[in-house]
């Protein structure tokens, strides 16, 4: 990554507050209060509000002096008319979001920003809820931000997933929002990338939000996605008014450049060869490396390890337990079993019983086997009856 | 070229005749591998699964996994090195067009079914015209592209390690082939199933080379060492 020198900071800058102000004269999709009010309302001050300002400028890789404008950004969030559609998914990431015991600041706005549709939130019901999201649809039209939950089951033509009265497939209503969105973000590994309905053998035919439409998917995948990651994005684009830089899985580059391997604060104790045996022994109690256990952080992009969960408490591998990979495109079946390394993923080769656990070394053994057994019976053979000359 | 003499027990008189088979390039890129092979394998099964625990140390200066780490980057350097030289040993060296012969043989139906029935030990073995018999030749491409995949899944496992210098020169372009294997641990379950195709490989290799060796009565072992190879002479 190239660095920005001071003079793109300081176009940047005025760049962003222009885009601000443009923002601010956009009418407010939310009538009532606003962010600064509402977070008082729940107990935050401004001391809390500016550390969490601060905290995003520097995840998005802005310099620190950026942070007040990113505090006057989260002010016209409400600006943004945002349509956020459920497909095939057991609504984790909405929840994990909105039902902390001890809301973010994060989950706040995402609770508070103009959620224009969103079926787990939204008061309305049957019929008037359908007319909302064509409501929706229509009225901002090519500015509304289009965020999907789930996967898009395409088996059957689609009818796997059929929503409301009218019966409509999930895979119309994604492609209608897409046509229509100005930018899109899949969010959540489901919208990403099918998710757990598309592991195999994937009896609904589910496929990633990016497969069912043309534009540009942003993906912010995981199960669920960090807050910060969900939020970030947002703000990104708010600011920026643009896409961000993204990696080969269309992920913003800002939180999926690197894995969960490289910046785990046990990365030191892997590369001493120091392991976690079993859960509960003498190297889990020091806080060694997780991998024999399963860790699968080197196969994984995110940002876990640097950005922590529930207000930067802890993360998995923090409190002694591997990453499962839950960002990486079918890791549901990629992954292997969760508390293995991966060289212990089982194959599907039963065989009535006989090849059951097979991993690819017991697989490796066993035709070895079979070739030793082979080129015995060939070499004795050959000498009671020698080849022609 | 030179004859000798040969008076087997029969008296009865063999003239053979000594040929160069394998050039010193061949036979060092040859044992060159084989050492590379043993080092990847051994360092690449504890790679999967640390199974040695490094000896206790106060100081924070084990760095036992980085170590095989090392090894097995190194080593993979050096089987990069000579698929490179032996790809252009294969393709330009004039003086080796005996391997490239080979690839007309294969298109002879009668020399794969006698070639078959020669290691069911019902025929003849076939005459040929290149270096290799066909169903070896087949066998060697197999295992010049397991090799590619081995190179390739390496250098995308590699490139996430190291990001500067090479893996980042690299970074990019391997990206795109982790996307097209499907994800990086896919890449890595490739890169541990190739391995199982290269220990099938020597293990067949190792046991036909006796066996030709043995009842082929050319000195064929001998030749990858010394790089001759006897022929009876008609
Ligand atoms: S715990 Fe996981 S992510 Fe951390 S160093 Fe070990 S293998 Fe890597
Ligand atoms: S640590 Fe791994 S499994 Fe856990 S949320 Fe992060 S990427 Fe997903």
């Amino acid at each position: 990554m190239k660095p920005h020198t001071e003079v793109s900071f300081d176009k940047l800058y005025k760049d962003f507050e222009n885009r601000i102000k443009d923002l601010e004269k956009l009418p407010r999709v939310k009538e009532e209060g606003s962010v600064e009010q509402m977070l008082t309302e729940k107990g935050f001050s401004r001391r809390d509000f500016m550390k969490w300002a601060s905290a995003i400028t520097a995840m998005l890789a802005l310099p620190s002096s950026f942070t007040p404008l990113m505090a006057d950004a989260i002010k016209v969030v409400d600006r943004l008319p945002i349509i956020w559609l459920h497909m095939a998914e057991c609504t984790g990431c909405s929840e994990a979001l909105l039902r902390s015991a001890h809301p973010t600041i994060d989950s706040l706005i995402f609770d508070y920003i103009s959620l224009e549709y969103h079926e787990t939130l939204m008061a309305a019901a049957g019929w008037q809820a359908e007319e909302n999201i064509e409501h929706a649809m229509d009225k901002y039209k090519g500015q509304y931000i289009l965020m999907v939950e789930g996967g898009i089951p395409t088996g059957l033509e689609g009818s796997y997933l059929t929503i409301g009265g009218h019966g409509k497939k999930g895979i119309d209503i994604a492609k209608e929002a897409s046509d229509n969105a100005a930018a899109i973000f899949a969010i959540g590994t489901c919208s990403a990338y099918g998710g757990v309905q598309a592991a195999i053998p994937n009896p609904t035919g589910a496929v990633a939000l990016s497969d069912v439409t043309n534009k540009t998917v942003i993906n912010v995948p995981g199960c669920p996605p960090s807050e910060k990651n969900i939020v970030g994005t947002l703000m990104y684009y708010l600011l920026y008014g643009s896409l961000p830089a993204l990696d080969v899985y269309n992920r913003p580059k800002w939180a999926y450049r690197l894995r969960i391997h490289d910046l785990c604060e046990r990365r030191g104790r892997f590369d001493a060869g120091e392991f976690v045996e079993s859960f509960g022994d003498e190297g889990a109690k020091d806080g060694y490396c997780l991998y024999k256990v399963g860790c699968k952080g080197p196969y994984t992009f995110n940002n876990c390890s640097k950005n922590k969960f529930n207000e930067d408490t802890s993360w998995p591998v923090q409190v002694g337990f591997g990453c499962i990979g839950c960002s990486e495109p079918d890791f549901w079946d990629t992954m292997g079993t969760v508390n293995e390394p991966l060289a212990n993923k089982l194959y599907n080769t039963t065989f009535s019983g006989l090849g059951a656990d097979a991993t690819a070394d017991k697989i490796g053994v066993a035709i070895l086997a079979a070739t030793a057994i082979g080129v015995t019976a060939h070499a004795v053979l050959a000498l009671v009856k020698p080849p022609k000359e | 070229m030179q004859t000798v003499q040969n008076k087997d027990a029969s008296h009865e008189e063999v003239h053979i005749e000594q040929e160069l088979e394998f050039s010193t390039f061949y036979r060092l890129h040859h044992w060159v591998r084989v050492l590379s092979i043993i080092v990847l394998t051994a360092t690449g099964f504890y790679l999967a699964i640390p199974v040695i625990a490094p000896a206790q140390n106060p100081e924070p200066t084990n760095f036992m996994y980085a170590l095989f780490r090392s090894w097995h980057l190194i080593f993979g350097f050096v089987m990069i090195s000579m698929f490179i030289g032996k790809t252009y040993y294969f393709l330009f060296v004039k003086s080796n067009r005996a391997e490239v012969k080979s690839i007309k043989d294969i298109f002879r139906l009668e020399n794969w079914a006698k070639q078959i029935g020669y290691y069911f030990l019902v025929t003849k073995h076939p005459q040929l015209t290149g270096a290799y018999n066909v169903v070896q030749f087949i066998a060697y491409v197999a295992f010049y592209f397991i090799s590619l995949g081995l190179i390739v899944t390496g250098l995308i496992l590699y490139v996430h390690v190291y990001h500067e210098g090479m893996g980042g020169v690299l970074y990019d372009s391997m990206r795109y082939l982790e996307v097209m294997l499907g994800g990086l641990a896919f890449v890595r379950e490739l890169h541990h199933l190739l391995m199982w195709g290269t220990i099938l490989f020597v293990v067949v290799h190792v046991y036909m080379a006796i066996f030709n060796a043995v009842y082929g009565k050319e000195g064929s072992i001998d030749s990858i060492i010394s790089g001759y190879k006897w022929h009876r002479k008609h």
